[in-house]
């Protein structure tokens, strides 16, 4: 494999040779005026009403944007794991979408990032009272710094690829920096809920695992709906094998073990006497808790079962689609679960009430919108098809 | 060097909420955002249900997990054993707000619990949540500490007055109000505490009335299970109760 040179510097990284295909710009457009509309509205309703904007509560302190984001960096995450299969362990089936998978892993960050610096108090002065707290107690101290050189990595291990360095000393150590990251980034995410004991729905030694393995199911279930949106019949017989059988079953396996973790969750909060674990009775009330389970986990595990449908490509963007709404759900879920039960507040709170503001649903179209325009760009100037020719 | 802490006898108390006002005029609260709360619980049901109360500040515990979980070090544990804020460090994650078992945290930049929002009537200058028509004068505030009016998008929480009690005359041991030397620098809801329910005091000091309360009439803290160790001890004598935390009932 040959290194390209660059003597543009970053602008020659761009391919302008190629025109953008329809559903990249499609991509592109639906993603500027979905994140134009979005953040117009969110930043005009800060402007005006502040943080009150949102419906969160002394009682109910992280809403909606925290799920979000946590929908976002996760999945990102879960984009790492599957670039590593490749450039790591050397599952080389996996090459063709590696870069790919980079990208989308980079986009989902920034898209993330986004929706934290409008979810957060101070934005800017996170930036340099974070570093120089040096709080290592805080597991959110150390989820910062790691996401941080997560975005560092990947934008490293982005450049080697985009420069035809895939196999060299460098780019080993650099993807194997990536995948430990990527692993103790969603890890320390889930300490950031798993270690508050005064929370029992989120306390969980298993918590950073969940957010592990949730975030690579949707990382599958993202790379399997863009693939499924293209035919792959001109494709080489490895690659296709990929898109037909590797990506689908692998989606199916990491899915069913979604479930499992999901429904152990639910049984021991159901079934549990402890105070705050009533927490999961008020969500077998919520209408997303059934969009999540049924709409979101079982039905695309039922689409996925069968060898024959798993190969159908109408059916594996449906299934993971399907995935991608559910698991969307269920971090706003998991937020709602471990907040729902009123610490201290007497016999006449009950639960506390919550439900999404307009400005906070808001933030959605401005998450997927940053999103698509940035993947949109990536799939159009960065040759995401691009694989080793090794 | 002292640790500060409170002892609040149950029996004495009324749940007249003079602490909640007390604390809110003193530190320019915002109307429902109380940092010192008396919250208020049913037990049993008629004819032999009854109505309890238990007041509840911030516990300015010995390992408090708000400091622990606060990315920036804005959450801090003073010598003297305060809980403090520095509001110029807050970032306003409110991871602080999650991890207080309880509950006494307040962002106060959200839909007020009180309406309608008196913020429209007094509306904040500069980065203040508003503007109260009686003000901490200028002198004794103190961001750094979190003390005076909550500056927007940063946590809050009860100091323990930390403006008067830092100001205590070395050496003090029992900041009793019913003292004029040293009415100046106790707590604002002691100060006002009609029946005397509330005494402050350093708790390393094993002569000061607070350590005798504990010994003589069982001080018991709240969560202990937590391992937070509150500085707030609550004396239930045979007359009175610590009502269960939980509001919610299963399957209810």
């Amino acid at each position: 494999m040959t290194t390209r040179t660059n003597p543009q510097g970053l602008l020659g990284l761009l391919d302008f040779g190629k025109k953008p295909d329809g559903v990249t710009i499609l991509m592109m457009l639906g993603g500027a005026i979905l994140a134009g509309l979005g953040l117009a509205y969110v930043f005009l309703q800060l402007f005006m009403n502040g943080h009150a904007a949102f419906n969160t509560s002394s009682n109910v302190a992280w809403g909606a944007p925290i799920a979000f984001y946590l929908f976002f960096l996760l999945t990102s995450s879960g984009l790492s794991v599957i670039a590593s299969l490749d450039t790591v362990f050397g599952l080389k089936v996996f090459y063709p979408v590696a870069k790919r998978c980079v990208w989308l892993s980079i986009a989902t960050l920034v898209a993330g990032f986004s929706i934290l610096a409008l979810e957060i108090g101070h934005p800017f002065r996170m930036l340099w009272a974070i570093p120089a707290g040096m709080q290592f107690h805080s597991p959110m101290w150390w989820m910062g710094v790691f996401y941080s050189i997560d975005l560092v990595l990947l934008c490293v291990k982005f450049y080697l690829m985009h420069t035809g360095e895939w196999h060299t000393k460098r780019a080993h150590y650099v993807s194997i920096a990536s995948f430990t990251i990527c692993i103790l980034a969603p890890g320390t995410l889930g300490l950031v809920f798993g270690m508050m004991a005064m929370r029992p729905a989120w306390y969980s030694p298993v918590m950073p695992m969940y957010f592990i393995l949730t975030g690579f199911a949707t990382a599958t279930a993202f790379i399997l709906f863009i693939t499924s949106l293209y035919e792959h019949d001109d494709k080489p017989a490895e690659e296709k094998r990929l898109y037909t059988s590797v990506l689908p079953r692998l989606f199916f396996v990491s899915l069913l073990a979604v479930i499992a973790m999901r429904f152990g969750q639910i049984i021991t909060g159901l079934w549990s006497n402890y105070e705050g674990l009533e927490a999961h009775w008020h969500a077998l009330r919520s209408p997303l808790f059934h969009v999540e389970i049924w709409l979101g986990f079982v039905l695309p595990a039922i689409l996925m079962a069968s060898e024959s449908r798993r190969q159908y490509r109408p059916t594996q963007a449906l299934a993971a689609l399907l995935f991608g709404v559910g698991i969307f759900f269920a971090r706003l879920e998991l937020l709602i679960v471990g907040q729902v039960v009123p610490l201290f507040k007497g016999s006449f709170g009950g639960y506390a009430e919550y439900w999404p503001s307009a400005t906070e649903w808001m933030l959605v179209p401005a998450g997927f919108g940053i999103f698509y325009v940035l993947y949109g760009a990536g799939n159009w100037l960065l040759r995401l098809s691009e694989s080793s020719e090794q | 060097m002292s640790r500060w802490g409170m002892v609040i006898d149950l029996e004495k108390c009324t749940g007249c909420q003079a602490c909640t006002t007390a604390c809110q005029v003193e530190n320019n609260r915002l109307p429902g955002e109380n940092w010192q709360d008396v919250l208020f619980y049913t037990e049993g049901e008629y004819p032999s249900g009854k109505l309890t109360w238990l007041p509840r500040p911030c516990m300015h515990c010995e390992n408090p997990s708000c400091r622990e979980v606060c990315p920036t070090g804005a959450t801090f544990k003073d010598k003297d054993g305060f809980v403090l804020v520095d509001w110029d460090k807050c970032i306003g994650c409110k991871y602080c707000m999650v991890a207080c078992p309880y509950g006494v945290r307040f962002y106060a930049e959200e839909k007020q619990p009180v309406q309608p929002d008196i913020r429209s009537v007094f509306p904040g200058n500069g980065d203040k949540m508003w503007n109260p028509p009686w003000q901490m004068p200028e002198a004794r505030r103190d961001p750094k500490h979190g003390v005076g009016i909550q500056p927007t998008n940063v946590v809050s929480k009860c100091t323990f007055c930390y403006h008067r009690v830092s100001k205590a005359p070395a050496g003090t041991v029992d900041l009793d109000p019913s003292n004029p030397a040293l009415r100046d620098f106790v707590p604002a809801c002691v100060v006002t505490c009609a029946p005397s329910a509330r005494y402050f005091g350093d708790l390393d000091t094993p002569t000061s009335e607070v350590r005798r309360l504990i010994a003589e009439k069982r001080g018991t803290r709240l969560k202990e299970e937590t391992g937070n160790r509150p500085q707030v001890y609550y004396l239930a004598g045979e007359q009175s109760s610590i009502p269960e935390t939980r509001s919610t009932r299963i399957k209810s």
